[in-house]
């Protein structure tokens, strides 16, 4: 039988440019990847186990812990499952202000990620240029809800803080600065030669693979899938939203695609501070009895919460949906193969934006 | 290497807002902002220890309402360790004992409070109406100091009691929600359930 395989590499699960803890076993021959294989189950935290038989006061601090980066869609996911399963109402107020700490999440969300690539393809400079920027969109929902990750601003029936005139005014100031900033980050990172060079037709997954394979998020809309789960919310429709998609399916188009949502999401900032409705923030209702499922969508794709609750709003059984999850797989299945060097193999997996704190969960 | 990008490396460095960075680098003071929702701390004001702090607190042992040197003077103590600095305890605390960041300045200008509601309830399958709960109840002992000597209690006063070989319960509005009686059963058949509600008065009341 011919030896088609030369050596097979593991890359991980501690390596430097992994955020977090997750092998990449590559068959290799010479340096060109012939089939991928991606190993999890380093940081297991058994999360949902701790969730059952509390009360949702308990739980929107556990879900928010589920991933350190993107923090607010899972305080907002879990909220809107609890308030889908025992009909709460939302005041238009605190709907606008819901999505405006979910955008600004995304925004430094999306900004990590972009930062986590350029670093892997070693342009350390414009990789700490976006970390710089992110500060801002840090600082600001500090500014609104207190903490700079784990938020927990979103209640069921409302919200929890009301910035006033002073702080949407700070928050419409910095906005405009972090626009200009992104806006010449991303002009660097899409005429950057080199980068272009490392980058653009590398990792490519058509849009059949995206459907076969169910990827979500920026990794699906970069290869022409326009699928978003905002489209189906009502405050995102009263805000005219509608995904950003793009054609080339490679790792230049899915940090390319981050960067437009930044600049969407800025928008999105703009319009609702412009916009914001008066009114209550809060308007109460108790958590029953109910089983449900409730999708949103998080920076890196869907994320759907199962939940099960009790008379008195006590969790009974509850499964967490992550979006990294199909996009590894899609990585490891489609993207990784056929790269021709290990260097993109590192590249190409961060490209996808996994998040293993909230695969494993 | 072409003259366009020497030109655009030239543009790049000649941006006012670089040199102004580069020449006059200054690094803002770490101060921390007024609105960070530290960890809670006293503002003075007397704790009445009605332990509601105790009973929202979603870290386990984060936050404890202890009697201090003084007699009568109870204080809530912060284990620094344990706290998640979430901030639930400086919402429902109805005496303003303790603060954090602007929490009790925005409930104050947006009139939100949160309320409490405890809801117990009992397992006819697995209670076997031994009454550890009702006695180790500390409500219970309370209301009926003979429940507390003797363990046995007449009056319908208590929160619960066993009544015809069954625990039962007859005010759950007086329950403050401490979970005593859970953590005593020994079959899990008395559930205490913290129902949270947050709420805002409507503006013009």
């Amino acid at each position: 039988m011919k030896k088609t395989v030369d050596v097979s590499i593991p890359l991980g699960p501690v390596h430097p440019i992994f955020k977090e803890p997750c092998r990449v076993k590559c068959e290799t021959f010479g340096e060109r990847v012939l089939s991928a294989e991606v190993e999890l189950g380093y940081m297991k935290k058994g999360i949902e186990r701790i969730m059952v038989g509390r009360p949702w006061q308990e739980v929107m601090f556990l879900a928010e812990r589920v991933c350190g980066i993107c923090s607010v869609i899972h305080n907002f996911v879990f909220i809107e499952t609890m308030e889908k399963i025992s009909d709460i109402s939302v005041p238009p107020r605190a709907g606008y202000l819901r999505v405006l700490a979910n955008e600004l999440d995304r925004i430094q969300s999306h900004l990590i990620a972009n930062f986590s690539y350029c670093y892997t393809i070693e342009h350390e400079t414009l990789g700490m240029y976006l970390l710089n920027i992110r500060e801002r969109a840090m600082d600001l929902l500090e500014l609104l809800t207190g903490a700079r990750v784990t938020c927990a601003y979103i209640v069921p029936g409302g919200v929890r803080f009301d910035p006033d005139g002073e702080d949407l005014e700070k928050i419409m100031t910095e906005i405009d600065k972090l626009e200009t900033e992104t806006r010449r980050y991303m002009h660097i990172f899409e005429s950057g030669p080199l980068i272009g060079l490392r980058s653009r037709g590398i990792g490519v997954i058509t849009s059949e693979q995206v459907k076969l394979i169910h990827a979500v998020g920026p990794t699906a809309r970069a290869s022409g899938v326009s699928e978003d789960m905002r489209s189906g919310h009502p405050v995102y429709k009263e805000l005219g939203f509608s995904p950003v998609v793009r054609s080339e399916g490679d790792n230049f188009a899915r940090v390319m695609i981050r960067f437009q949502e930044v600049l969407q999401s800025i928008e999105m900032i703009r319009h609702i501070v412009k916009t914001l409705p008066s009114g209550l923030i809060r308007g109460g209702g108790t958590v029953g009895r109910g089983h449900t499922t409730y999708s949103g969508e998080a920076p890196r794709g869907e994320l759907k919460y199962r939940i099960k609750s009790d008379t008195h709003g006590r969790i009974q059984e509850i499964s967490i949906q992550t979006p990294s999850i199909m996009n590894i797989e899609a990585c490891a299945r489609y993207m990784i193969p056929g790269v021709t060097s290990i260097a993109d193999v590192t590249s190409t997996y961060i490209s996808s934006d996994p998040c293993i704190a909230c695969t494993e969960r | 290497m072409n003259l366009s990008s020497v030109f655009a490396y030239i543009r790049n460095m000649a941006r006012a807002d670089w040199i102004k960075t580069f020449l006059f680098a200054k690094t803002a003071p770490l101060t921390t902002p007024g609105y960070f929702r530290e960890y809670p701390y006293l503002t003075g004001k007397e704790c009445t220890h009605c332990f509601q702090c105790m009973m929202v607190c979603p870290a386990p042992g984060a936050i404890e309402v202890v009697m201090t040197d003084k007699p009568g003077v109870w204080n809530p103590v912060i284990h620094i360790g344990h706290c998640i600095r979430c901030g639930l305890c400086v919402e429902i605390c109805p005496e303003l004992v303790i603060d954090s960041g602007r929490v009790h300045k925005k409930n104050a200008t947006s009139g939100t409070y949160m309320q409490f509601q405890f809801h117990i309830t009992v397992n006819p399958a697995t209670c076997m109406g031994c009454g550890i709960c009702s006695v180790a109840c500390p409500v219970n002992k309370e209301i009926d100091p003979q429940l507390a000597s003797k363990g046995t209690s007449t009056t319908d006063e208590v929160i619960m009691r066993v009544y015809k070989g069954i625990n039962t319960v007859f005010h759950e509005e007086k329950c403050t929600g401490c979970k005593t009686c859970e953590e005593q059963c020994p079959n899990r058949s008395v559930m205490v359930a913290r129902v949270l509600e947050p709420l805002q008065i409507p503006e013009g009341q």
